[in-house]
């Protein structure tokens, strides 16, 4: 690997809102023996993906899927001696990811709801009588059209179908 | 003032720089020069036959000032003005330029140029000397006495050296007992001795000079000159350097040092139990107590907090030698000493904010102290590690490196010696129980010292398991009473859940509680991490901003035992060499403030780094600014400082630095515009030299003026030079943060950024003035900056007053 590689990616992730801390890592593993993904899967290990993060590997980070499996509770970025963001650099390379085109499909299906629709999940005719059962108020329709205007003034809609499922 | 009579020594470097610069237009340039006596040519004037030509000329009094254009300007200064004083000459009236390494070498391209330079840089100095006045010495009294803070390792070894030497040494020690930290560590790493003999009081008689190795029984008490002083506190410290009164405040013992035969009576009938400290609370004390089995001074002592004094005063009526007086009060001594060293030393950080690990909460997490007093056969446990929860022996241990350390949470730095004490209590625990199963997690071992690696390769041999992962969570089983520390192994890349019966924290090491306070009595600084801040890390590790005031061992960092004995006996040293003559010496380079103009702002006490400035009163609520002679440190950051001009340098006077700016850019010689370079005595001159040395080019239109610190310039020189004919204006200092003075580099940046604006506002363009901080290794630096600086303002062309 190319040193100017690895300078390159680490600086990329830097630049990057939530990245900036990723180069104080020294890699004491605190973060994967506090994860309960890494704890359930072998795919997935914070540290791990810092560790290729910062020698350069950025293909295999951005076009893999171990990125998607955090679950973003913070364990890890609460622990860490040298105050690494970590959920907030997955989050940044996954920002880079779907820059990209690598997007997994399920994201493409929430993002597809909520540009249609104006919500991730879809008001069934079941969800409406059971919350009329239980007394909740019908739910009021999203205001779809300002939305499409931020999702269309951030550039949402057009980086998410940039390569629509490219990845499982 | 007696007229000056100026006498110029021309060295040409045997005939190396007439080479370059035309010596017959330079001498009839420097006969023509009003005030100029004499005009002497020669290969070298620092030595030899030169040396005596100036003094000749001095003798027969034909001169009373002495201009040399020397080729090894740093020595040159020194021997020139050692040999003028010893012909009767004030050492002062000598300024020396350097004709080589400022003006023939880098300018050896352009001849001509070079020629006129030097011209001008001859001329400055006579015009700077012509205004240069006497400057006298004065002698300052001192003690021959120190004071010793802190009676741990590094306090003893100091204490004992300035003794030996003959001054009169006051070792104060907070605690009861001296010792310190390293009193309760058991075994010491590298040479695996116990802790216990530093504590021993064995007297001179009793021990072979063999046994000087270890500080405590070579006899500390037997010392004629050195007064231990326990219990103890400095409360107030006034005066100043070589004469300081320093109050110390003395918390009663109760039990007369001069009767107590430690019989232990008084212990076996005190009711009173509470935790020990010594122990690390693992034990009991009573509250009539000695720290067992070897102390200093072995005397018993009262902890007042815990006793009930006369409401049970068992102890007064069973003492047999009458040794015991509850009634006694704290006394106030005050000693004069000439110079103070701090050695308050370190402590262990308490780990329990690190929630993840709970110690506090745990009782079978322990730090490594702890386990270092569980590990002493007269410890709580007898030499046994153990689960405090239960007391049963603990079969498996594992240690967590780097809390609180290495932790951008807590404390950013490495405490640099716990690597070692895990390595030294694992080896220790596996050779007395080999069986007990030993894991050590880490995040990387530091062995580094000597013979440290040992320790690390026999840890190995021995079965010790080495995690390379820091623990994420200490989880307790209370059905087993297990605690199970979470971990992954990196090397592996597989989480591990170790099982333990302790878990020892290595936890950091950290400031000693009072070393904010101390420091503020004291006047010093401590660093970012609350350590005693020495004047500089890299060459004067023992000194402080204050004169007289020196720091030692761990107070300066977490340090082990061998390293912090060397920093003590350097602050000794320190000590010793700024006291051994009963005086101090010092000419009188200093600032004075006229007190007619001082405006009573106060800025110049805060500005000065070295706090040689006071406010004097001045009757009817007025104030005015006076200068330390023996504190200041001639800087002239004060100078540079003061909005009306009160204060001047008695070595550069404002008439000389206005005389030298005219004259350095009174001849050019050069179709390039002139640029003026203000260069501090340090760094910035440094780097100047360095580009000269390595016989780097750049043009002759650069001029250096030199100054002791950038600090001392104030916008009007800047802006006087500019009016004296500069094109551009390029101030060169120490960096920022490696400033000689402090702050001097600073307060510079802020006056060029001043004039920048009033450049602009006079519609001169702000970039013919530049700072540069340089150090001696970049006169490369030097050498491009003046070159694009040259460049700079040969593109804007002639300046234009508006
Ligand atoms: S806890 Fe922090 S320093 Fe340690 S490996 Fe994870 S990100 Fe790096
Ligand atoms: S935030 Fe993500 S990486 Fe961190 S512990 Fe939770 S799941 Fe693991
Ligand atoms: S009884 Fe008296 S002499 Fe004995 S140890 Fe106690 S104080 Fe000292
Ligand atoms: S010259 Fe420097 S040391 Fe002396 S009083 Fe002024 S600022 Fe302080």
């Amino acid at each position: 690997m190319a040193e100017e590689k690895l300078l390159d990616f680490a600086r990329e992730i830097t630049g990057r809102l939530g990245g900036e801390t990723i180069t104080n890592c020294y890699q004491c593993g605190t973060c994967a023996s506090t994860c309960p993904v890494a704890r359930t899967t072998e795919r997935y290990n914070p540290r791990q993906i810092l560790r290729l993060a910062l020698l350069g590997q950025r293909d295999e980070i951005l076009k893999g899927d171990a990125i998607w499996l955090c679950a973003s509770c913070y364990n890890c970025q609460e622990r860490c001696p040298q105050k690494v963001e970590i959920a907030d650099v997955i989050y940044a390379l996954r920002n880079i990811a779907i820059q990209e085109g690598n997007t997994p499909a399920i994201y493409t299906d929430f993002a597809t709801a909520l540009i249609s629709e104006g919500r991730l999940a879809p008001i069934s005719k079941f969800l409406e009588k059971k919350r009329a059962e239980y007394g909740l108020p019908a739910i009021k329709p999203t205001g779809l059209e300002a939305l499409k205007k931020i999702l269309a003034a951030t550039g949402f809609d057009k980086i998410v179908f940039k390569k629509e499922g490219a990845t499982k | 003032m007696e007229e000056a009579k100026v006498g110029v020594f021309l060295s040409d470097c045997g005939g190396q720089i007439p080479k370059i610069l035309d010596f017959e237009a330079l001498t009839n340039f420097v006969k023509s020069v009003p005030g100029v006596a004499l005009v002497a040519r020669g290969s070298e004037f620092w030595r030899g036959q030169g040396l005596q030509t100036i003094v000749d000329a001095v003798k027969t009094k034909k001169i009373n000032r002495v201009v040399v254009a020397e080729t090894v300007p740093k020595i040159s200064e020194v021997a020139i003005s050692k040999a003028v004083e010893r012909a009767g000459l004030n050492s002062h009236l000598v300024e020396v330029v350097d004709i080589k390494d400022h003006c023939a070498w880098p300018h050896r391209d352009m001849p001509k140029e070079a020629t006129e330079k030097a011209k001008a840089m001859i001329l400055a100095a006579i015009e700077k000397a012509k205004l240069m006045e006497p400057i006298d010495k004065a002698e300052f009294p001192s003690v021959k006495s120190v004071l010793v803070i802190g009676g741990g390792v590094a306090g003893m070894q100091a204490a004992e050296d300035l003794a030996e030497m003959g001054f009169q040494v006051y070792l104060v020690e907070k605690e009861p007992f001296l010792g310190g930290l390293a009193a309760k560590a058991v075994r010491f790493f590298p040479t695996d001795d116990c802790a216990i003999c530093i504590q021993s009081p064995a007297s001179l008689t009793a021990v072979t000079q063999t046994s000087r190795k270890c500080v405590y029984r070579s006899g500390l008490s037997e010392i004629p000159n050195l007064n231990i002083l326990t219990n103890a506190k400095v409360v107030k410290v006034e005066g100043g350097p070589g004469n300081f009164k320093v109050t110390v405040e003395r918390r009663p013992r109760y039990v007369d040092e001069k009767k107590c035969v430690a019989c232990d009576l008084c212990t076996s009938v005190c009711p009173v139990e509470s935790p020990d400290e010594y122990n690390a609370r693992l034990s009991k004390r009573k509250a009539i107590y000695i720290n067992k089995p070897l102390v200093y001074p072995p005397v018993y002592v009262i902890d007042a907090k815990a006793c009930k004094f006369h409401a049970c005063a068992k102890c007064v009526e069973v003492c047999p030698t009458k040794a015991i007086n509850l009634d006694k009060k704290p006394e106030h001594l005050t000693l004069n000493v000439g110079s103070i060293i701090v050695a308050t030393g370190f402590r262990e950080y308490d780990p329990s904010v690190i929630k993840e690990y709970h110690y506090g909460e745990y009782p079978d997490v322990v730090t490594h102290l702890e386990l270092a007093r569980m590990l002493d056969a007269f410890g709580p446990t007898g030499g046994v590690p153990v689960r405090p929860s239960d007391g049963k022996p603990a079969k498996r241990v594992v240690f967590v490196q780097c809390v609180g350390s290495r932790d951008r949470r807590w404390n950013p730095y490495c405490s640099s010696i716990c690597c070692m004490i895990s390595l030294k209590h694992a080896t220790m625990i596996k050779e007395a129980f080999p069986d007990t199963d030993l894991t050590i997690c880490y995040i990387d071992i530091r062995a580094t010292g000597r013979e440290h690696e040992y320790y690390y390769e026999k840890a190995r041999e021995m079965g010790v398991k080495f995690v390379k992962g820091r623990p994420s969570e200490i989880i307790h089983d209370p059905a087993t009473n297990t605690l199970i520390v979470e971990v992954e192994d990196e090397l592996l890349r597989r989480l591990l859940e170790l099982e333990a019966d302790l878990v020892v924290l290595a936890t950091a090491m950290v400031p000693s509680e009072d070393a904010k306070e101390l420091a503020q009595i004291l006047g010093i600084e401590l660093d970012q991490d609350g350590f005693f801040k020495e004047y500089n890390a890299k060459l004067r590790p023992t000194e402080t901003k204050r004169r007289g005031i020196f720091i030692c061992g761990g107070s300066v960092f977490p340090k082990d035992v061998p390293t912090a004995s060397l920093h003590a006996h350097s602050a000794a040293v320190k000590a010793a060499k700024f006291l051994m003559n009963g005086k101090i010496v010092k000419d009188l380079r200093v600032a004075v403030v006229n007190q007619d103009y001082c405006g009573n702002c106060q800025f110049c006490p805060v500005t000065c780094p070295y706090g040689a400035i006071t406010l004097e009163p001045k009757g009817e609520g007025h104030f005015a600014a006076k200068v330390s002679e023996l504190l200041c440190e001639g800087c002239g950051v004060c100078v540079g400082t003061c909005p009306v001009g009160a204060i001047e340098l008695r070595h550069l006077k404002p008439s000389q630095i206005s005389a030298q700016i005219r004259a350095l850019l009174a001849v050019n010689g050069t179709s390039k515009p002139l640029v003026l370079a203000f260069s501090c005595s340090e760094c910035g001159h440094a780097a100047v030299d360095s580009s000269g040395m390595a016989m780097m080019s750049y043009p002759a239109n650069v001029r250096v003026l030199r100054v002791p610190c950038t600090g001392i310039i104030q916008v009007h020189h800047i802006l006087e030079a500019f009016k004296a004919g500069a094109q551009g204006v390029m101030v060169v200092g120490c960096k920022p943060d490696g400033c000689h003075y402090e702050v001097g580099s600073q307060k510079a940046k802020q006056k060029v950024e001043m004039a920048k604006m009033l450049l602009q506002a006079y519609g001169i363009e702000p970039e013919r003035l530049e700072m540069f901080n340089l150090v001696f290794v970049e006169g490369d630096k030097f050498a491009e900056a003046a070159k694009a600086m040259t460049e700079r303002v040969e593109k804007l062309g002639p300046l234009q007053f508006a």
